[in-house]
């Protein structure tokens, strides 16, 4: 199980990368998630969408009502170019952030 | 059963509750739940397994709200100020609803106008008041020395003047002094060609008063101004009056009899200095004719000014030269100290031989709190009206919530309406105060002058004084309203007339009654002063001022003046003295009498008068008798003399002070300085050379007294001015400070009391419209003018009443403790308080009933005939 503090330091570059995938909705997103890490992060559903307003209100993602025939009327997310650059930036320090740990624990013993 | 609909509609309500999420989100969040439970369904859950654990997995509901509102908060704040758009709609409502309501916008800008006025001016008092001295670029660094005189059985003494020596002594002892000055007052009469003036506003100092003091010379120089003893120099006033359209320097002046070369010009000395002179000489040649003067420790009759340096620390100093006049001067029982001279013009000492210009801190204080006072009362009355008037704007507040206006844009809103009035108010009031300042400069004895206080340097702080008085009364005056009038819910306002006067109206009687004890307090003080002062211009002094016209001549010959006026008609008595009858300053610690306790030091103050002076005067003489002719070394003392002598007959008692006197009479106490001060023991003798010449005339000569002065001068000093002086003029003048205070304080107590009633005018007026409906039923249904007039009074009448109780004890304590300032003050009588509820009720009464005889005449059919 991964803890609630590193579930809510993940989101931001989890959400952007699934979005950097193609657009999506709410419970599409939530449900990538889970698929993705095999049920393993403690989250709650519902936070996800405070967060979704958030990147959309600092303009890293952008959303549309989409209204199909069949289907219940849906809210899409896309990420703008900003997203993106946002994205590179927290791949960035993820990638930082392995490499370190990966420096540490990746120790062969000594002979 | 479970229903499905059901539970997804009552969970979506949780959302309701928190204002974090919007319509938009909270669907959002629905089609969430939606897809989770379909999903669900296909895997074979049961419809209420399927809701339960989709609810289970979206979470709490409380944390998201805490988690969405914090990343919202920003933007809604963002909102707040910067709706430009807005701001015209605004601008555009405030104006309109001014226009509409011309009666109340009136009342309103009138009322702070008539306060902001009041405040500007009593600021421009204040700061002028605060602002003494503080011209001079060393001020910090600039002390004048006085000094503390201890008499044994005596309260301490304080005296501004000290001995010739002491200045340079404290120069040569203390490197920390680096620069010192005397100054002492001189009174020369000028002659330049026929022109014969005498001129009383003269100093006289040392060399290095130039380089401490911060008065500018313009032409000339002072350079050799300690060599050259007949050394004058003119302030420009001075100049100009005597050599009006040439170069002054260098040219010759003969100031009582003896020439001078007048060396400098300097800057007219500014109003706002303690130190007032016209005209300059050297204290050198004072001290080269008088050589005695140079070593006098003993007699006090000059200010000594000292600079320190800029390392040197006032407490060290102080305590350094505490004993200087001790250490010179066996037997002193004098401490000396050093004064900032910024304090010299507000100080709370009572100094003797206090310089002229000398006001007191206690007035500044006054001023300020009336100010504020003032300030208040007019706020208030805008608070009140536009809260009553709140039903009015009630449908637009509800209007403009139901659009989507948050609260804190409508406090805006109407925050900048009051401000909007408030600068209307500041811009006329500016105007007023230009257009009344020539006569508040006569009244508060001020000389602003418009263009001197629009300069760049003084012109800023105005402004930004000004400012900054607009901006915190329009914020005060409009907070309430502002959070009073955003508070209506849009849906009592939509719905018809459920606002009415009664909202607020607790909190609106609390600020009448407020401004109303403000203005009773200031009337009765206004009455307490004026009484005050009309007692101490008529208190028994212990002679009679009036109809006495006095002059001073040369002593060799003044017995030839008097003996000349004794025959003039219309003069009933001619005495002469040394001292005017209330400045009596000299005083001595040296006299011994039989019976004195030798180790110890009593003061007595003295003067001089000659036999006929007690009956020009109308002293009364309570033991043994006047002076005669014949006597000399004899004295008479006063009854608080003979009270510290402890003498049971002093009559015929032989006393020793400048020799031995014989004591030949005990003199009726009588006031010899301010009012403000007790009288303390005095010894008078019959010295030989008094210059002072008192002529007591009949009443009815008042005119031609003058004349006869004149002429019988003429014969005897044909070569000298005249000059002369009523007594009771200088008594005027004594009690100037008092005067101008009086006279401001009654201004001030009357411009409260209109701020005041403009309010409840205004108020009384809305009542009435209001109640239009109610007092035509009531006229209908058989109800009489005068039952309606009661009826309508009365409210407003109770309030009044409540004020009274509560301002009378507070303006009884204030008056008490500015009457124990006097030695000698009225009683506050129960008469004065009478006096001033009568007036505040019938003020009151005169305001409320014009608006009430208006509403109970008006004809019924017209406050119905819309129903």
């Amino acid at each position: 199980m991964i803890s609630k503090n590193l579930s809510a330091a993940t989101t931001k570059p989890i959400i952007l990368g699934i979005l950097k995938q193609g657009n999506s909705y709410g419970y599409l997103i939530i449900k990538k998630i889970k698929e993705l890490s095999d049920g393993k992060m403690e989250w709650s559903d519902g936070m996800l969408y405070p967060v979704l307003h958030r990147l959309e209100k600092d303009e890293l993602i952008k959303s549309e009502w989409i209204m199909a025939e069949n289907s219940r009327p849906r809210k899409y997310y896309q990420i703008t170019p900003a997203g993106q650059e946002a994205l590179m930036v927290e791949r960035e320090q993820w990638l930082q952030v392995n490499s370190l740990l990966d420096a540490l624990w990746d120790v062969k013993p000594t002979i | 059963m479970f229903d499905l609909e059901k539970s997804i509609k009552s969970w979506l309500r949780l959302f309701q509750k928190h204002r974090a999420f919007n319509h938009g989100a909270i669907r959002e969040m629905e089609l969430h739940l939606r897809d989770h439970i379909d999903d669900l369904l296909t895997q074979g859950y049961t419809q209420q397994q399927a809701f339960d654990l989709a609810v289970k997995e979206f979470g709490e509901i409380k944390p998201m709200a805490k988690e969405a509102y914090w990343s919202q908060r920003p933007k809604s704040n963002n909102n707040f100020f910067i709706h430009t758009t807005m701001l015209k709609n605004y601008f555009k409502i405030a104006v309109r609803n001014f226009i509409k309501h011309k009666f109340y916008t009136f009342v309103n800008v009138l009322g702070l106008t008539v306060g902001l006025s009041t405040v500007f001016m009593i600021g421009l008092f204040v700061s002028d008041e605060l602002g003494f001295d503080q011209f001079h670029e060393k001020k910090e660094l600039l002390y004048r020395v006085v000094e503390n005189q201890y008499y044994d059985g005596q309260p301490v003494f304080p005296v501004a003047v000290t001995p010739d020596a002491l200045g340079p002594s404290l120069y040569e002892e203390y490197p920390e002094i680096v620069h010192f000055t005397r100054a002492s007052g001189q009174n020369y009469n000028f002659q330049l060609g026929d022109l014969k003036i005498a001129e009383s506003n003269g100093y006289m100092v040392d060399e290095q008063f130039f380089e401490m003091f911060s008065f500018p010379i313009i032409k000339g120089t002072a350079a050799d101004f300690k060599e050259k003893h007949n050394t004058l120099i003119l302030t420009k006033d001075l100049s100009d009056k005597y050599f009006p359209d040439e170069d002054p320097i260098g040219k010759s002046i003969k100031l009582s009899g003896e020439d001078f070369v007048i060396s400098a010009v300097m800057e007219n000395v500014p109003k706002n200095s303690h130190l007032y002179f016209t005209y300059l000489t050297n204290f050198e040649k004072s001290i080269s004719e008088n050589p005695g003067r140079a070593t006098n420790w003993r007699s006090n009759g000059i200010y000594t000014y000292v600079e320190l340096s800029e390392q040197a620390d006032l407490t060290e100093v102080n305590k350094k030269v505490i004993n200087q006049i001790k250490k010179n001067s066996e037997g002193s029982i004098t401490d000396i100290y050093l004064q900032p001279i910024t304090d010299i013009y507000l100080g709370d000492v009572d100094f003797v031989v206090e310089v002229s210009r000398k006001s007191q801190m206690i007035y500044v204080q006054i001023f300020s709190i009336v100010a504020v006072f003032i300030l208040l009362i007019s706020c208030i009355n805008f608070m009140n009206l536009s809260t009553a008037r709140s039903a009015k704007r009630a449908k637009e507040v509800g209007l403009r919530k139901t659009i989507g206006a948050q609260r804190s844009q409508l406090i805006f809103q109407f925050l900048s309406e009051s401000v909007l009035l408030t600068m209307t108010a500041v811009l006329l009031s500016v105007l007023l105060v230009a257009l009344v300042l020539p006569s508040f400069n006569q009244l508060a004895n001020k000389d602003f002058v418009i263009q001197e206080l629009l300069t760049a340097e003084s012109g800023f702080r105005l402004a930004l004084g000004i400012l900054l008085v607009a901006i915190a009364t329009g914020l005060i005056a409009g907070s309430y309203p502002a959070l009073f009038l955003s508070s209506t819910k849009p849906i009592d306002t939509l719905n018809a007339q459920s606002i009415t006067l009664k909202r607020g109206a607790g909190l609106r009687k609390a600020l009448v009654i407020f401004q109303f004890i403000i203005s009773i307090v200031l009337v009765i003080g206004t009455i307490a002063i004026y009484q005050q002062l009309s007692f101490i211009q008529n208190v028994d002094l212990g002679y009679n001022k009036e109809n006495i016209i006095y002059t001073s001549a040369p002593s060799s010959q003044v017995k030839l003046l008097t003996n000349e006026l004794r025959g003039q008609p219309g003069i009933i008595n001619v005495g002469r003295s040394s001292h005017h009858p209330a400045y009596v300053l000299s005083s001595s610690s040296g006299f011994i009498w039989p019976g004195q306790n030798a180790d110890e030091t009593f003061l007595f103050h003295y003067m001089g008068m000659d036999e006929h002076y007690p009956a020009t005067m109308e002293m009364n003489i309570l033991e043994g008798r006047s002076f005669l002719e014949a006597d000399t070394a004899t004295v008479m003392i006063n009854e608080k003399a003979k009270a510290m002598m402890g003498l049971e007959n002093p009559v015929g008692q032989t006393i020793t002070a400048f020799g031995e006197q014989r004591i030949v009479g005990v003199i009726e106490d009588f006031n010899f300085k301010s009012i403000h001060s007790e009288i303390e023991p005095m010894v008078i003798f019959k010295f030989d050379r008094m210059n002072r010449v008192y002529v007591k005339y009949e009443p009815s000569q008042k005119d031609a007294i003058v004349a006869t002065l004149e002429n019988s001068w003429n014969k005897i000093f044909p070569e000298r001015e005249f000059s002369y002086d009523f007594l009771e003029e200088d008594f005027q003048e004594l009690y100037e400070a008092e005067q101008r205070t009086s006279t401001l304080s009654t201004y001030f107590a009357i411009l409260a009391i209109i701020v005041s009633c403009l309010g409840l005018f205004g108020l009384v007026s809305y009542a009435m419209e209001q109640r239009m409906r109610e007092i035509g039923i009531r006229k209908v249904l058989g109800a009489s003018v005068s039952n309606l007039f009661v009826l309508l009074t009365g409210d407003f009448t109770k309030l009044i009443l409540i004020s009274l109780v509560i301002s009378m004890p507070l303006g009884w304590y204030a008056m008490n403790q500015w009457l124990n300032g006097f030695a000698y003050h009225i009683e506050l009588s129960i008469g004065m308080f009478v006096l001033s509820a009568f007036s505040a009720l019938v003020i009151t009464l005169l305001t409320v009933s014009y608006q009430s005889i208006r509403a109970s005449t008006n004809n019924p059919v017209r406050a119905l005939r819309n129903e």
